[in-house]
C-alpha cells in the first residue's frame, strides 16, 4: 500500500505556519523544563532515598522539592496545553492519525496524569506523616510520567513517519507502538536522563536560595545537586550518541555538516553543555543555568529541525493553506499581555509584605 | 473517511468522550461557579468579621483545588484527547478554526491557576484587600474561560452563518452562544453551592453548619429562575428544524431531557431541605443525593445538546461519521471506499464484499455504535431486522429520520454494508426469495353450460383479484378476512336481461375451507379489534362460508359481503385460491344455473423480509409472532404507540383505527395518515427497490411466491406493477399529495423521488380504493394502447367510476366479463392453470373474456354485429393476445 495515499487532508490555518512552529518552540521549552523538574526531582529522591525514621525532611537533599512538584505539575500541564494546541494547527494530520493507531495507549496518558498529579499531591502532604503512602505516591507519580512520557516518544515518532501507519491494517485496536524504530529508546533516554540532569539544576537552584538564606549546610547540597547534574548529562551526551547513530543515515547526516543549522545547534548544544558540566563540577550554579538554557533551546529547535527531516518529500508545513484570521490573532496576542500582566500583577500583590494580614 | 478509524466495539466513541465530558463538565463549572462563591464567601467571612466562614473558605479552596485544578484541568486535556481519537476530522475543523479561541482560553487558564494557587498557598499570609482581589481574579479568568470555550461548543450545534462565512466570529457568536453562556453560568453558581455542602457538613459547630447549609442552598436555589428563563431561551434559540429532528423524532433524547428537568425540580426541592434545619446524617445524606443529583442533572443537559445535534458533529456542515455534507453526492457517485483515505477495500468483489462492508461499517457507524457494547449497541438495533430490512434501513437512513446521517455510498457498498451487519454481526443468513412451489391442483372440473338450451348465464367474481388478510389477529389486524362475492345474472335472450327478482343466489365454499376458525384467531380477538362479538366462522357483515346474495340494486348486482374465508385448508395445505360453488334459484327453487368462482385470499404479506421473523403456518405464508411483535415494536418506538402492551393484555388493536381506509369505510383520526398513505409513504422511504420488486415485497405477487396474484392477461403481456400504480415513490407521493394538510405527510414526501415526472407537483393527489388508474388511460377507446401510455397519474373521479364498480349502457358490470384486477381474464392461476378462468372456460368453452372472439352469442343467442354500442367499442373481432396467453 501506499502511504503517501494514506496522509490526510490538512485542513487551512488562520496564521503563516511560522507563527505557530515558533511559539511551539517556546512553550515546549518552559514545558519540558518544568516535566524535567517534575520528572528530575522525582528519580533523585528515589535514588538518593527518602527520610528515615527522625530525619529532617529538610536535611535530605532532595527536600525542598517535595512540596514544589504539585506547582510544577498545575503549572507543566497549562504550559504544554499551548505547544500541544499549535503544533496541531501544523501538523494535526499527522498527529490525530498516530494518535488513533496507538489509541488505546495514548488515551491511558489522561488517567495516568491524574493519578501522577494526585501522587504529586500525596507525596508531598503525606511526606511526614506516611513514609510508606509518600513513597509509594511518588514510586507512582515517575512511574506515570514515565509511562506518558514513552507515549509521547511513540506518537512523536509514528507521526513523522507515516511509512509505518500500513500497521494500522494490521491491528486497528489502538495498541500499535513504534517499538522496533531504533531511535525510540535512545530518544525516550535522552528524555529520562535529561530530566535527571535539569532536576539536579531544579535543586542545585532551591538549596541555592537557601544558602542565601543561611541555612547551615545548603552550600553542600548546591555542590551534590550539581554534580548530580553533570553526572547525568555526562550519560546524556552518550545517550544523544547512541540518539544521533540511531537516526536513519540521511537524516543522522544533517546533524554532522549535512545541514548547516542543525549541526551548528548541534555543536553549540554539546559545547554549551560541556560548558555546563565543567562548571557544574566546580559547584557554580548561575553560569550553569545560562549554559544549559542555551542546550535546552539549541536542542528543541533541532527536535523540531529532526521533524522536518523525516517529513521531508511527505509534508511540508508552507504547503498549508492559509485562510487567515488576523484580527482574532491580534486579539490572542493583546490578551496574552494583558493575562501576563494581570499573572504579574498578582504575584506582585501577593509577594508583597503588608502589615495587618487578613 | 480522511483518517483511520478506532476501532472500539465494547463502547461506542460517542460514550467515552461523554464519559469523559460530563465528568470534566460538572467540575469546570463547578471552577466556576466555586470562583464567585470563593470570592463572595470569603468578603462576607470579612464583612462578618466571622473567622468561621475564613476557617471555611480555607478548606473549601483545598478541596476545591484538589478537584477543579488537577481533576477538572486534567479532564478537560482529556476530552481534547478522546476527542481527536474519535473524531479526529471535527477536531481538527475546530482546532484550525478556533485555535486563536482556544489560545485565548489557555491564557485565562495560566490566570486562573496562578490565582487559585496564591489564594491557596498564601490564603493567611495576604492582606485582605489583596485576598479578595486575587479570588474576584481566580473567578474572572474562570468565567472567561467559559465565554471562551463556550462560543465553541455551542458553535457545534448551531454554527449559523458560520457555514457560508467561515468567518471566526460567525461561529464563535452563534445563534445560541448568549443563552448558552447564561444558562451555564447559572448552572456553575448552583454547582458551587452542592460543593458548599460537601464542606458544611465536615463542620464541627452545628449551629454554624446550619448557617452555611442555609447559605450554600441560596446559591442553589437563587440561580434558578435565571437557569429556566435562559434554559427556555436556549431552547428557542435552537432552529425549528433541529428541535424538530432532536425533541420529536429521536427517541432517546427524552430520556435526558427528563434527567434533566427532573434534576432541576430534585434539586429545588433539595434547596429547600437545606434551608431546614436538620441534624447532621440527614444534612449528609442531602449533599451525597445533591452531588449525585447535580451530575445526572449535568449528564442530562450535556447528553440533550450532544443528541440534539445529531446527525451532525457540527451542524449542516459534517456528520457524526466525520464525512461533509458537501461530500455526499461526489460519494455516492464514486464510491465512499474511493473516497475513503483508511481502507485496504477499494473496489468490492464477490470475495471481499464482507471486508468492504467492515470497513464501511468502521466509517459509517462505529463513531456512534457499539458493537455488543455498553451504548447504541448495533445489534440490539438490528435484531428486528433481516438482510433486505437493513439494507432498507440504510436506504431510509436520514430520510424521514434525521437524527441518522444518510448513508454514503453507492448502491454496492449499500449491499456490502448490509451484508457484513447481516452475516458477521447479527450472524443470520442472507434468505433471499426461495421459490415456493403453490400446490399442484387437479385440473379444474368446469360446471356445465349447453350453448343450446341452457337460459341463464350466471357470472360471479370476486371484487378484488388481489386479496390478503393478516392472520396476525393476536396482535394486530391490517385486514381482517373478508372476501366479496359479486354476482349478475343474465336471463339469455334475443334481448338478454339482467335478473334481479323472482330469483336467490347462494354460495358454499370449496370442502376444506368451512373453518377458517380452526386456523386463523380473528374470531378469538374480533371484539378487541372491531369492537363486534361474532359467531364462530361468521364475518363482519353477517356472512358465514356458505350462505345467499343479496341483491344491491346500486350495483345492478348481487351481492355476499365480508366472507370470512381463509387460506387454510383443513388437510393442512395453504390455497390463497379457494372457489366457491354459486348457484342461482327460481322462485320455486329450482335450480337455474351453478357456476364456480375463485375468492383470492393471501397470507402471503411481505413484512418478514424485513422485518424479521417466519411464516405462521407451515413455513409457508402467514405472520408469525416474530414478526408481528417487531412491527408492534418498532410502531410504538417511532410514533410513542403502545400497542405492543396493549396486545400482550390481549387488546389488539385494527391499524384502521387511527388510520383511515376506505377500503374498510373506516374514518380514522382526522391527524393521522390514511392506512395507504402511511404505509407506502414510510416505505417508499425504505425500500431499496423502486419499481414492482418494492411492490411484491409487500404484496403477494412475487413471481417466486405462493400466491403470484398479479396472474391475468396483462402479467403475461410483461406488465408490471409500476405500468399501473407508478414507482413506489410516485405511488407514495400521489397517495401522500391527498394528505398534504397533515403535518406527517410532509417529513414522509420530503425525500421522495418523483421521477420519471419532474416535480412532486405534477402527481396528481388521490384516494387510495377511490382513485385508482383508470383502464382507459392506455385503452383510449378500448383500444389496443399505443406504446409508451402509462395507467399512472390518471385517476377516476370518483368511486363510481371504478373499474370495479363500473358498467356498460347494458348495466352489465365489467367485471362480470373480464373478472376481477389483477386476474382479467384470460388469467393464468399457479395451482391450477384455468381456476381463475372457470366461467369462460364454462360459457365459452375458451379462457378468453365472457362473449369474446365473436361468442356473442352466449348471451343473445345469435351472432351480433355493432355490438360496441351496447357494450364496448372493439369487441367485435377475435381475442387479440391468444399467443401472449398460450
Amino acid at each position: 500500500m501506499d502511504y503517501l495515499s494514506l496522509i490526510p487532508v490538512p485542513d487551512t490555518i488562520p496564521a503563516p505556519a511560522t507563527l505557530f512552529l515558533v511559539l511551539d518552540i517556546l512553550l515546549f521549552a518552559i514545558h519540558i523544563l518544568l516535566i524535567n523538574m517534575i520528572l528530575g526531582s522525582g528519580l533523585i529522591t528515589i535514588f538518593t532515598g527518602m527520610k528515615k525514621g527522625e530525619d529532617n525532611l529538610q536535611d535530605r537533599l532532595h527536600g525542598p522539592a517535595v512540596n514544589k512538584i504539585p506547582t510544577l505539575f498545575a503549572i507543566g500541564i497549562n504550559m504544554g496545553i499551548a505547544p500541544l494546541l499549535f503544533i496541531q494547527v501544523i501538523y494535526g494530520h499527522l498527529f490525530y492519525t498516530s494518535s488513533v493507531i496507538m489509541a488505546l495507549y495514548w488515551i491511558m496518558v489522561i488517567p495516568f496524569l491524574i493519578i501522577a498529579y494526585y501522587g504529586a499531591y500525596i507525596h508531598s502532604r503525606k511526606y511526614d506523616i506516611s513514609r510508606l503512602l509518600s513513597k509509594s505516591a511518588l514510586w507512582i507519580m515517575v512511574l506515570m510520567v514515565l509511562y506518558i512520557g514513552f507515549m509521547l516518544v511513540n506518537n512523536n515518532t509514528l507521526m513523522v513517519q507515516p511509512q509505518k501507519w500500513t500497521a494500522y491494517f494490521n491491528n486497528r485496536a489502538g495498541t500499535v507502538l513504534n517499538l522496533e524504530d531504533p531511535s525510540l529508546i535512545p530518544r525516550y533516554l535522552h528524555f529520562v536522563t535529561a530530566s535527571v540532569a535539569v532536576g539536579g539544576i531544579f535543586l542545585a537552584f532551591l538549596w541555592d536560595r537557601r544558602q542565601k538564606n543561611n541555612v547551615a549546610g545548603a552550600g553542600q547540597k548546591v555542590k551534590s545537586s550539581l554534580e548530580i547534574f553533570a553526572w547525568a548529562s555526562i550519560v546524556q551526551i552518550l545517550i544523544g550518541c547512541w540518539f544521533l547513530i540511531s537516526l536513519p543515515a540521511d537524516i543522522m547526516k544533517k546533524f554532522m555538516g549535512g545541514y548547516l543549522p542543525s549541526t551548528f545547534l548541534l555543536v553549540i548544544a554539546v559545547l554549551s553543555v560541556l560548558g555546563a558540566i565543567f562548571t557544574a563540577l566546580k559547584g557554580k550554579l548561575r553560569p550553569v543555568i545560562y549554559m544549559i538554557s542555551i542546550t535546552l533551546l539549541a536542542m528543541i529547535i533541532n527536535r523540531q529541525l529532526l521533524r522536518g527531516f523525516y517529513l521531508e518529500g511527505i509534508f511540508n508545513p508552507d504547503s498549508l493553506k492559509l485562510a487567515p484570521q488576523y484580527g482574532v490573532m491580534t486579539l490572542f496576542f493583546f490578551i496574552l499581555i494583558i493575562g501576563l500582566a494581570a499573572v504579574g500583577y498578582m504575584l506582585k500583590i501577593s509577594m508583597k509584605k503588608e502589615e495587618g494580614r487578613a | 473517511m480522511n483518517y483511520p478509524i478506532w476501532e472500539l466495539t465494547g463502547i461506542d466513541g460517542g460514550s467515552l468522550i461523554a464519559l469523559i465530558a460530563v465528568l470534566h463538565v460538572f467540575i469546570s463549572h463547578l471552577a466556576v461557579g466555586g470562583g464567585l462563591f470563593l470570592w463572595l464567601t470569603d468578603r462576607k467571612g470579612f464583612r462578618d468579621k466571622n473567622p468561621l466562614i475564613h476557617d471555611y473558605v480555607k478548606k473549601y479552596t483545598w478541596f476545591f483545588l484538589l478537584l477543579t485544578m488537577v481533576f477538572g484541568g486534567v479532564t478537560g486535556v482529556g476530552i481534547w484527547f478522546i476527542i481527536a481519537l474519535v473524531s479526529p476530522a471535527a477536531t481538527s475543523v475546530l482546532i484550525h478554526n478556533f485555535v486563536f479561541g482556544w489560545a485565548i482560553e489557555w491564557v485565562f487558564f495560566i490566570g486562573e491557576i496562578v490565582a487559585l494557587l496564591i489564594y491557596h498557598y498564601k490564603f493567611s499570609s495576604l492582606t485582605r484587600r489583596v485576598r479578595l482581589q486575587i479570588a474576584f481574579f481566580y473567578f474572572l479568568f474562570a468565567w472567561l474561560s467559559l465565554v471562551i470555550i463556550d462560543g465553541i461548543v455551542s458553535f457545534m450545534l448551531t454554527p449559523g452563518t458560520w457555514i457560508a462565512t467561515h468567518n471566526f466570529w460567525d461561529g464563535f457568536i452563534n445563534p445560541t452562544y448568549f443563552p448558552s453562556l447564561f444558562f451555564r453560568t447559572f448552572m456553575c453558581m448552583m454547582i458551587a453551592g452542592m460543593f458548599g455542602y460537601v464542606t458544611t457538613v465536615f463542620l464541627k459547630e452545628s449551629d454554624f453548619r446550619h448557617t452555611m447549609m442555609k447559605y450554600n442552598s441560596k446559591w442553589l436555589l437563587y440561580p434558578l429562575p435565571g437557569l429556566i428563563l435562559s434554559g427556555i431561551w436556549y431552547f428557542y434559540s435552537v432552529p425549528a428544524v433541529t428541535r424538530m429532528t432532536a425533541f420529536v423524532q429521536n427517541p432517546q433524547t427524552a430520556f435526558f431531557i427528563f434527567l434533566l428537568l427532573a434534576g432541576t425540580a430534585a434539586l429545588f426541592v433539595m434547596g429547600i431541605i437545606g434551608i431546614l434545619r436538620t441534624p447532621l446524617p440527614v444534612q449528609r445524606i442531602l449533599t451525597v443525593v445533591v452531588i449525585l443529583i447535580g451530575l445526572i442533572w449535568m449528564g442530562g443537559f450535556e447528553y440533550t445538546r450532544e443528541i440534539a445535534r445529531r446527525p451532525w458533529i457540527i451542524d449542516q456542515y459534517m456528520y457524526s461519521t466525520s464525512i461533509l455534507k458537501d461530500q455526499i453526492p461526489d460519494i455516492n457517485r464514486t464510491g465512499l471506499l474511493h473516497a475513503a483515505k483508511w481502507t485496504d477495500v477499494k473496489t468490492i468483489t464477490g470475495e471481499n464484499r464482507l471486508r468492504a462492508g467492515k470497513e464501511l461499517f468502521n466509517i459509517q457507524c462505529l463513531s456512534c455504535h457499539s458493537l455488543n457494547g455498553f451504548n447504541n449497541n448495533i445489534h440490539d438495533r438490528l435484531a428486528p431486522y433481516s438482510y433486505l430490512g437493513i439494507l432498507a434501513l440504510l436506504t431510509g437512513q436520514g430520510k424521514i429520520l434525521s437524527y441518522m446521517p444518510p448513508f454514503a455510498g453507492t448502491d454496492a457498498e449499500k449491499e456490502a454494508l448490509a451484508a457484513y451487519l447481516t452475516t458477521a454481526v447479527m450472524n443470520k443468513k442472507i434468505v433471499s426469495d426461495l421459490p415456493k412451489s403453490p400446490s399442484n391442483l387437479p385440473e379444474e372440473e368446469i360446471p356445465a353450460f349447453d350453448i343450446e338450451k341452457d337460459d341463464y348465464l350466471l357470472l360471479v367474481w370476486n371484487d378484488l383479484g388481489m386479496h390478503c388478510i393478516s392472520d396476525s389477529d393476536q396482535w394486530f389486524v391490517i385486514l381482517p378476512p373478508a372476501n366479496n362475492l359479486e354476482a349478475q345474472l343474465i336471463k339469455r335472450g334475443l334481448v338478454p336481461e339482467l335478473v334481479s327478482e323472482k330469483v336467490t343466489l347462494d354460495y358454499e365454499v370449496e370442502p376444506g375451507f368451512e373453518n377458517p376458525a380452526a386456523h386463523i384467531d380473528f374470531w378469538k380477538y374480533a371484539e378487541s379489534n372491531f369492537g363486534a362479538r361474532l359467531k364462530k366462522n361468521i364475518g363482519l357483515f353477517g356472512n358465514g362460508l356458505k350462505g345467499s346474495f343479496k341483491y344491491d340494486s346500486e350495483l345492478n348486482s348481487f351481492i355476499a359481503q365480508g366472507i370470512p374465508v381463509a387460506p387454510y385448508k383443513d388437510d393442512g395445505t395453504y390455497n390463497p385460491y379457494p372457489t366457491f360453488t354459486v348457484r342461482a334459484f327460481d322462485a320455486e327453487g329450482k335450480e337455474l344455473v351453478r357456476t364456480r368462482v375463485v375468492a383470492p385470499v393471501s397470507t402471503e404479506m411481505g413484512c418478514l423480509n424485513c422485518h424479521e421473523g417466519g411464516w405462521r403456518v407451515d413455513n409457508m405464508s402467514g405472520i408469525d409472532d416474530t414478526t408481528a411483535k417487531n412491527l408492534l415494536d418498532v410502531h410504538d418506538r417511532l410514533n410513542g404507540t403502545d400497542l405492543m402492551k396493549n396486545a400482550l393484555d390481549g387488546r389488539p388493536r385494527l391499524c384502521q383505527s387511527c388510520h383511515a381506509d376506505p377500503a374498510l369505510s373506516a374514518k380514522g383520526r382526522d391527524d393521522v395518515l390514511n392506512l395507504s398513505a402511511a404505509m407506502h409513504g414510510w416505505h417508499a422511504n425504505y425500500l431499496p427497490f423502486n419499481d414492482a420488486r418494492a411492490c411484491t415485497k409487500c404484496h403477494p405477487a412475487n413471481t417466486k411466491g405462493n400466491t403470484r396474484c398479479f396472474r391475468g392477461i396483462h402479467d403475461a403481456l410483461g406488465l408490471t406493477c409500476t405500468d399501473c400504480h407508478g414507482t413506489m415513490q410516485q405511488h407514495a407521493l400521489s397517495l401522500l399529495r391527498n394528505e398534504e394538510a397533515k403535518p406527517a405527510a410532509k417529513g414522509l414526501m420530503s425525500s421522495l423521488d418523483p421521477a420519471p415526472v419532474d416535480t412532486v407537483s405534477e402527481i396528481n393527489p388521490r384516494m387510495p380504493w377511490v382513485n385508482e388508474p383508470d383502464c382507459l388511460n392506455c385503452h383510449i377507446g378500448f383500444q389496443k394502447p399505443e406504446p409508451g401510455y402509462t395507467g399512472f397519474n390518471t385517476w377516476n373521479r370518483d368511486f363510481n367510476e371504478l373499474y370495479r364498480i363500473r358498467t356498460d349502457d347494458s348495466r352489465t358490470r365489467c367485471e362480470a366479463c373480464h373478472s376481477s384486477t389483477h386476474a382479467l381474464y384470460p388469467a393464468k392461476n399457479p395451482f391450477s392453470r384455468d381456476r381463475d378462468n372457470i366461467q369462460p372456460l364454462q360459457y365459452i368453452k375458451l379462457p378468453y373474456p365472457i362473449g369474446s372472439n365473436l361468442n356473442c352469442k352466449v348471451c343473445h343467442l345469435e351472432d351480433m354485429e355493432g355490438a360496441e354500442a351496447m357494450h364496448h367499442t372493439n369487441m367485435e373481432r377475435m381475442f387479440r393476445n391468444t399467443s401472449a396467453v398460450q
